[in-house]
């Protein structure tokens, strides 16, 4: 009997990836003359020209113009596609694309705003890594709902001239700040990056971590999480400004380490020394590791919302963003240096030289809620 | 008899055609506040389709009430907000007493534009380069500085900032004020009387300078409670400010948080009004209250101007080059005190994209920044005629100052709804309409002070003298008013070019203005490619005040225009009230 059912079920996914069989010479048919409202971080100049860039490859090559529509935080359009469902503007909506991943992406699902498979279908599909979790983010299945489009590791970043042999582990890092005080923190959760640091720490700190991959159990979150509110208590008391305050985001901590504030700084990108020294936010000296476990890694992704106008060129353009051509690209050390989601092999360039870290997976989404709360509850006021 | 007919004729048309404009201006300026603050009102008690939530709870308020923290946040908002206007106003005031009669003044006048021109984000970037441990001022010092003054517990800094932004403000908005009520007359009866001149500054000129100055000190209090951009750059962080807290929630990825972020949003709202009355209530307390103080003697306050003009150039000024030096930049290392390395690469980079940001935003703010003016001249000339005439109905206040009071996020939230209703595809029309309706109470109260100022007495001459209503107004009033219509079209334009939020979700992405690639890009803390960007946003609205100063200065003050202005019906107008003021 319960064969039967997964039997039911395999064929129902199989049936429904089916109906939605892209005829790909008609996308790219229809994608002509359309443009397409990129809705997207705006924060960094080096991703903002690949943009750029993308847009006149796509305008020569396929006829479709790429807008990006810059924001200081992808939750923006979400809202607006609340809005929009609200009116229930079902079609003719503003965004054509998103770039999201983690709780912005359970989100759109949850309430609905993206509502086609297409990831799988795309020509360009072919090239993905496989071995990567490309069809789960934070554990959420994808469905390909989403597309994948780069890898990010919680990475810190150091001086070689300040830090000979830098932390290894969390509780390493609280040997080297109790020695020096006053010169390590972590983005103010519930920044994506400070949150990110909770995880890993309470994933290294736990004896046993199966907890952590399941949904949070109120009954048991105490137990739990102590060691890691343990740990922060020791951690505040000698951190940047004794805990009392915390650098807002990521890029706060890179600026932090430059100015000498901070002796370790934080970023989702491995690569971000390089691009960072090249760019002249950090000097030349500094270098990228992960700690001794490894990194916690995801994917971030590019969607179509449910009620898109530029369905088409928005395929197209995620299926160019997703090529062998624009991949190396985004991964050239001088350009961006955002870690490749297809097989090595495809790749050109400097992109080829990036070597991912040992990765952690990503805890399940509800512990980040849960973490942030209890942060908010001992440390947010 | 017929001609008397037909004159009646047509003054009932002209009486007629007045109301449809100021009919018609009420439903521009205030129509949006409808789905804006139902909007809001549905969205805190828990009514909101987008989440499938379709009845009216409690939650948002219960889910607000149990945030730990929040008693905190609201005392530390309502600290800084009550903490900057009251200063903003009594160095304001301090200034006038002791700067208004020097040989300097004009320079200082003059300075004002710059100063007010460089947007608050702008001035807050530069703010927390200069004072954070290891920024300007460290750098001149050699050593990284231990005192806190940026992301401070208390919110020093961020009460410091806004008050040191507010000044030029309040500064700048007195000037047509103290023009209007014969400084130099009164101080000179004041002085043969034997006050000194703080004194009768302080008994004499203060009185009447609030009540005309409360409608900008309305705005400043207002501005620094809802205040996020600034707020998140150099505010508290543990817990951050109200404003700060409603829009981190409102931009939650989970978007079960928005009932709550909505009663946050309409709690700030209640703040706002119960400090609105606070500021009503201490004016009230100094004017008619103390008024024993105000005629009991001699004793007057010993506050001292001066320093505080030139602390408040100074840091403000001193942002500039260190946003020009930042945006030419390559390698800028503390403890270097100038960049190590130098690079054309970053306005390279965006100069081409830069020309058409830059057309689309003055597009819009001038468009917006001419309509508004023309309705907040309607608006205050119907108020001219409801005061006088009880049949009229009076435009309130208060409806004038929500779109300024109200926190922008929640009631454009409500409005964005309904513009998908009727046609969202209208970009430019929705995202004007909405620059007109938030530069609207920012006009009205620019040309506030002034209109009370003006002397009805010049109109009533003039009717007697036989000209047509419209003609007392254009060839009177007009004229006498222009430097604070100038002014005033001045600070619509630049409240237009700082709107972020309104352009973002009106415009849905296809209008970029200097303000929303600027603030987009400041998330991502590049301080090379943030400095292009406030200074441009610094230049843009500094061009239109020099544009109005140098307006205002052709038709200048009363004084000026009895000497200058040569053939005009106003300048026996002028003497008539001089005369007529001081017999």
């Amino acid at each position: 009997m319960r064969r039967l059912f997964i039997g039911l079920g395999l064929l129902l996914v199989s049936t429904f990836s089916q109906a939605a069989k892209l005829d790909w010479q008609a996308v790219e048919e229809k994608a002509k003359g359309q443009t397409v409202y990129f809705y997207a971080w705006g924060g960094s100049p080096e991703i903002n020209n690949y943009l750029r860039w993308a847009d006149k490859r796509l305008n020569t090559e396929y006829g479709v113009r790429l807008k990006h529509v810059k924001v200081g935080d992808i939750a923006e359009a979400i809202t607006r596609l609340a809005a929009e469902k609200t009116a229930q503007k079902n079609n003719n909506g503003s965004v054509d694309m998103v770039w999201v991943n983690g709780e912005n992406f359970k989100s759109m699902k949850r309430y609905d705003l993206i509502t086609d498979s297409f990831a799988t279908q795309l020509p360009n599909w072919q090239y993905v890594d496989k071995t990567l979790p490309v069809d789960s983010d934070f554990s959420e299945p994808t469905l390909g709902l989403e597309a994948p489009w780069g890898v990010g590791q919680l990475v810190f970043i150091y001086d070689t001239l300040t830090l000979t042999k830098p932390p290894a582990s969390f509780n390493e890092l609280l040997a080297y700040a109790v020695k020096h005080p006053n010169k390590l923190s972590y983005p103010k959760p519930p920044s994506f990056h400070g949150t990110s640091f909770l995880k890993a720490a309470l994933l290294e700190l736990t004896n046993d971590n199966t907890p952590l991959y399941k949904s949070v159990d109120t009954q048991t979150f105490a137990t739990i999480s102590a060691p890691l509110w343990d740990y922060l208590d020791k951690f505040h008391a000698v951190a940047w400004r004794q805990g009392k305050q915390f650098p807002t985001s990521a890029a706060e901590t890179i600026q932090l380490l430059d100015d000498g504030e901070l002796d370790i700084a934080i970023s989702f990108n491995p690569n971000e020394a390089t691009t960072s020294q090249q760019s002249g936010k950090l000097s030349e000296t500094t270098v990228a590791y992960a700690m001794k476990a490894g990194a916690l890694s995801n994917i971030h992704f590019l969607s179509i919302p449910w009620n898109a106008t530029a369905k088409e060129g928005a395929l197209v353009a995620i299926n160019f963003l997703l090529s062998p051509e624009a991949q190396s690209r985004k991964g050239d050390l001088a350009i961006w240096g955002d870690p490749t989601v297809l097989a090595a092999s495809h790749i050109t360039g400097s992109a080829k030289n990036t070597k991912l870290f040992k990765s952690i997976p990503e805890p399940h989404p509800s512990w980040q809620t849960a973490l942030e709360a209890e942060w908010q509850k001992r440390y947010g006021h | 008899m017929k001609a008397k007919l037909f004159t009646l004729k047509k003054q009932s048309v002209a009486a007629f055609t007045f109301n449809l404009i100021v009919l018609l201006t009420v439903l521009i300026s205030f129509l949006p506040l409808i789905p804006g603050l139902i909007g809001l009102l549905l969205a805190a008690f828990g009514y909101i389709p987008a989440i499938d939530q379709y009845t009216l709870s409690m939650t948002g308020f219960k889910q607000l009430l149990a945030w730990p923290g929040l008693s905190q946040s609201v005392s530390l908002t309502l600290f800084i907000s009550m903490a900057s206007t009251l200063l903003a106003a009594l160095f304001s005031f301090a200034i006038l007493q002791s700067c208004w009669h020097s040989r300097w003044w004009k320079q200082l006048e003059a300075l004002l534009a710059p100063i007010m021109a460089l947007p608050h984000v702008a001035f807050a970037v530069g703010f927390a380069f200069l004072f954070t441990p290891s920024g300007f001022i460290a750098r001149i010092l050699g050593e990284q500085i231990n005192w806190q003054l940026v992301h401070d517990q208390y919110g020093l800094g961020l009460i410091a900032a806004l008050t040191l932004k507010e000044i030029p403000f309040l500064l700048f908005m007195s000037i047509p004020l103290l023009k209007q009520l014969n400084i130099n007359t009164t101080l000179i009866t004041a002085r043969s009387l034997g006050y000194n001149n703080a004194q009768a500054w302080q008994k004499i000129i203060l009185p009447q300078w609030l009540p005309k100055i409360r409608f900008s000190l309305f705005a400043v209090m207002a501005y620094s409670i809802s205040v996020v951009d600034v707020a998140l750059i150099i505010g508290p962080t543990r817990p951050p400010t109200l404003a700060v807290l409603v829009w981190q929630w409102l931009n939650d990825a989970d978007l079960a948080t928005l009932p709550k972020a909505s009663a946050g949003a309409l709690l700030l709202l209640i703040m706002c009004l119960v400090i609105l009355l606070g500021i009503r209530f201490t004016e009230w307390l100094i004017t008619i209250k103390c008024r024993t103080w105000l005629s009991s003697g001699r004793y007057s306050l010993p506050i001292s101007g001066k320093s505080i003009i030139v602390t408040t150039y100074l840091i403000t000024l001193a942002t500039l080059p260190i946003l020009l030096m930042w945006s030419f930049a390559q390698r800028w290392r503390f403890p270097d005190i100038v960049p190590s390395r130098w690079s054309l690469r970053f306005w390279q980079q965006e100069w081409h994209y830069l020309l058409d940001i830059i057309a689309n935003s003055i597009m819009i703010a001038l468009i917006s920044a001419t309509i508004a003016l023309a309705f907040a001249i309607i608006i205050h000339e119907h108020s001219i005629k409801a005061a006088a005439n009880k049949r009229f109905l009076k435009v309130p206040r208060l409806l004038i100052a929500i779109p300024m009071l109200a926190p922008q996020l929640s009631l454009l939230f409500g409005i964005q709804v309904a513009t998908l209703y009727i046609a969202h595809q209208y970009y430019y029309l929705w995202v004007t309409w909405a620059h007109i309706f938030f530069v609207f109470p920012y006009i009205f109260l620019a040309l506030d002070g002034p209109w009370r100022s003006y002397d009805q007495r010049l109109d009533k001459v003039a009717l007697s003298l036989g000209l047509s209503p419209f003609k007392v107004w254009w060839q009177i009033k007009r004229p006498l008013l222009s430097p604070a219509i100038w002014i005033a079209w001045a600070v619509g334009i630049s409240v237009s070019l700082a709107q972020y939020l309104p352009t973002l979700m009106l415009g849905a992405g296809r209008i970029s203005t200097l303000t929303t690639e600027a603030v987009a890009l400041s998330s991502g803390q590049d301080r090379r490619i943030s400095a292009i960007y406030a200074l441009l946003q610094s230049i843009t609205p500094f061009l239109f005040y020099i544009i109005a100063i140098i307006a205002s200065r052709k038709t200048g003050s009363l004084e000026q225009q009895r000497t200058t202005s040569t053939s005009r019906i106003t300048t026996s107008n002028v003497s008539i009230s001089n005369q007529s003021h001081h017999p």
